[in-house]
């Protein structure tokens, strides 16, 4: 098995100095490559928290996250945008699309931050607007695209740069039933195909039920850490 | 890319951005409309200067200019005009007597300068037949015949027909006096000049100051301004003991001004993008805090600080030049229409005008020399404007902003 993510007593606490919130307690977390995980739990128990900490958007107080053989808490903040760029992937609740680029512009923006020739850029597009069903929406601007359609762009974003790491924070959130459905059976094909590792935040219970591995966050830590079968239909295509 | 999205998040706010670009456009054609009369204004003087007062270059005999004492004075002078002549680029040159004195009449006197001049030649060289506005001027076979300016006539209380006695010293220093009969009253643009200066002619001047083949200064009018290097250069080499003059020197102040209207031209300019950059920096700042979340999620994705400031600085520099030229087109427009039509100011200072040797009709000449300066402040104007957004832009921590 290969390690993707290590981390070791992660703790995030906000307002130390006035009214102290532990975001994270002490946590400890262990992915292999490929695994397709669901971090749930209620609201306030620190799953957005947790992904930002792996996502290096925020520092831990203590504790270490190794991703992929990298210590992230020990990168400057300059360090830690390139780490990002080439190693994470991230989907927003909310697609975060850039509204004055197309739906192929932003998916070529973070391989045109990478230094991707432009040869190894039109092919990736080409592939991933091919696994995303968005063939025909290339050139749409988001303003046009539906909300399922922006999501779907912004998890082709996520994997331009192929990344370790896809974190999607509550990606179904904003999505009706069968966009929410259509997006799922998109990861889940290119989890396997690409076989990159999936870590959602997610109060979904679609979302839950796709998962191979479920943690469960209450108050800052782990309380469960399941694996299970996927039970939702196989994916086609 | 970053070129890209800096030039379509300018318009993600049209009226906005429309209202700034407007903003430095019409700050451009104020500033350039400034600087194109600036333009209009020096260049219509220097050719007064050139044209009608001092010419390219002059000739002295090196003490001359020191006491304007009538012995100094240029020795051979037919020999040696048809040798300036010779060198060519030479349109016409003008012979004079000078003799510094005093004009008197029945109601007042004055101090002039009396230059002794050949009609023909003055005509060509300063046009001094076309600054006539009242009498005939000289009138060949006429002895003693003078030309004086307005301003001078008004103060003296003469007109054209007048008697007025001239007392100057000769060339051996005896104090010598004339009768002169005014033959003209000419005007300039330049009131100062038109009070000191009479024009009498050379022959007349010569006799009394004991002149023979000789004159006091040679003023020469060029075919072109290119040839005044050369035309200096050649007569310096070949008349190393006379005092060559070009019109720089001999008006130095014509000079100075060119220099300091152009750099005041230019601080202008500087005043008004330093009074829209202000504009820009809130424009600017607005479109930034606007997209907060959209920057904390490009600096998610992997944008780096410098690219994030590029990007800033780019929307900044496009903003800023998208108004520039519209702000050039209609400069252009309006300087070309008073340029074909002038722009005349007698009414209300026209005295004042003529005072300090200027016309009180102004052609204002688009300023192309200047341009590209003009281009330069606009730029760094962005420059300087996007630096307070980029840093508003960096400071953003990106988990705070996507929060927003």
């Amino acid at each position: 098995m290969d390690t993707i993510i290590d981390a070791h007593h992660i703790t995030k606490t906000y307002n130390p100095k006035t009214i102290p919130v532990v975001a994270v307690n002490d946590v400890h977390l262990h992915l292999e490559r490929g695994e397709f995980t669901a971090l749930v739990g209620p609201s306030g128990s620190g799953k957005t928290t947790l992904l930002n900490l792996i996502g290096g958007l925020d520092k831990p107080d203590t504790g270490n996250i190794i991703i992929h053989g990298t210590d992230i808490t020990k990168l400057s903040a300059n360090q830690l945008i390139d780490f990002r760029l080439r190693n994470i992937g991230f989907v927003f609740q909310a697609f975060n699309l850039i509204p004055v680029l197309s739906a192929r512009e932003n998916v070529e923006l973070i391989m045109q931050l990478q230094g991707v020739s432009r040869n190894e850029i039109n092919q990736r597009v080409q592939v991933l607007f091919r696994q995303i069903g968005m063939e025909d929406k290339i050139n749409t601007r988001p303003s046009q695209l539906s909300g399922g359609q922006q999501q779907r762009v912004a998890v082709a974003r996520a994997l331009a740069s192929r990344p370790q790491v896809v974190l999607a924070d509550e990606p179904t959130a904003n999505l009706d039933s069968k966009s929410a459905g259509n997006l799922l059976d998109i990861m889940a094909k290119l989890n396997q195909e690409e076989n990159m590792t999936f870590i959602f935040s997610t109060h979904d219970q679609r979302v839950i039920e796709r998962a191979r591995r479920v943690i469960t966050l209450v108050d800052g830590k782990i309380v469960t850490d399941t694996a299970q079968v996927d039970t939702s239909p196989a994916v086609h295509g | 890319m970053i070129i890209q999205m800096a030039w379509r998040n300018i318009w993600r706010n049209k009226v906005r951005s429309i209202v700034i670009m407007a903003s430095i456009a019409l700050g451009l054609v104020a500033g350039l409309f400034i600087l194109g009369l600036y333009e209009g204004i020096l260049k219509s003087r220097l050719k007064t200067v050139i044209e009608e007062e001092v010419s390219h270059l002059q000739i002295h005999n090196p003490s001359f200019k020191m006491d304007y004492e009538a012995v100094y004075s240029i020795n051979q002078v037919n020999d040696l005009t048809q040798k300036i002549f010779s060198l060519g680029n030479i349109k016409a040159l003008s012979v004079r007597s000078i003799a510094q004195g005093m004009l008197a009449t029945s109601t007042g006197s004055s101090g002039v300068q009396i230059n002794g001049v050949y009609p023909d030649h003055e005509n060509q060289v300063s046009q001094l037949n076309k600054k006539i506005k009242e009498g005939d001027g000289f009138t060949a076979g006429k002895r003693n015949q003078i030309l004086i300016g307005r301003k001078l006539a008004d103060k003296v209380k003469l007109s054209v027909g007048n008697k007025l006695v001239l007392t100057f010293t000769d060339k051996e220093f005896t104090i010598v006096s004339a009768a002169f009969r005014v033959a003209g009253i000419y005007q300039t643009d330049n009131a100062p000049l038109d009070e000191r200066n009479v024009y009498v002619q050379a022959d007349d001047l010569n006799r009394l100051l004991v002149l023979e083949d000789e004159c006091h200064e040679i003023a020469i009018l060029l075919d072109n301004d290119q040839a005044l290097d050369t035309v200096e250069q050649q007569l310096k080499a070949a008349y190393p003991d006379l005092l060559i003059e070009n019109w720089k020197q001999v008006s130095p102040e014509t000079q100075l001004m060119i220099e300091t209207t152009d750099t005041y031209s230019i601080i202008f300019i500087v005043i008004i993008m330093l009074a829209l950059m202000f504009g820009i920096i809130n424009t600017m700042l607005m479109a930034v805090l606007e997209r907060t979340r959209e920057i904390g999620m490009l600096v998610a994705l992997g944008m780096n600080k410098l690219r994030l400031f590029v990007l800033v600085l780019w929307e900044t520099i496009l903003l800023t030049l998208a108004g520039a030229p519209f702000g050039f087109l209609v400069a252009w427009m309006i300087i070309r229409y008073y340029g074909k039509t002038g722009i005349d100011i007698s009414s209300f200072a026209g005295e004042a005008m003529s005072g300090f040797g200027f016309s009180s009709l102004f052609y204002p000449e688009f300023p192309w020399t200047k341009l590209l300066t003009v281009l330069y402040i606009v730029c760094c104007t962005a420059l300087v404007a996007s630096l307070f957004p980029s840093y508003k832009a960096l400071r953003l921590v990106p988990v705070e902003a996507m929060r927003q």
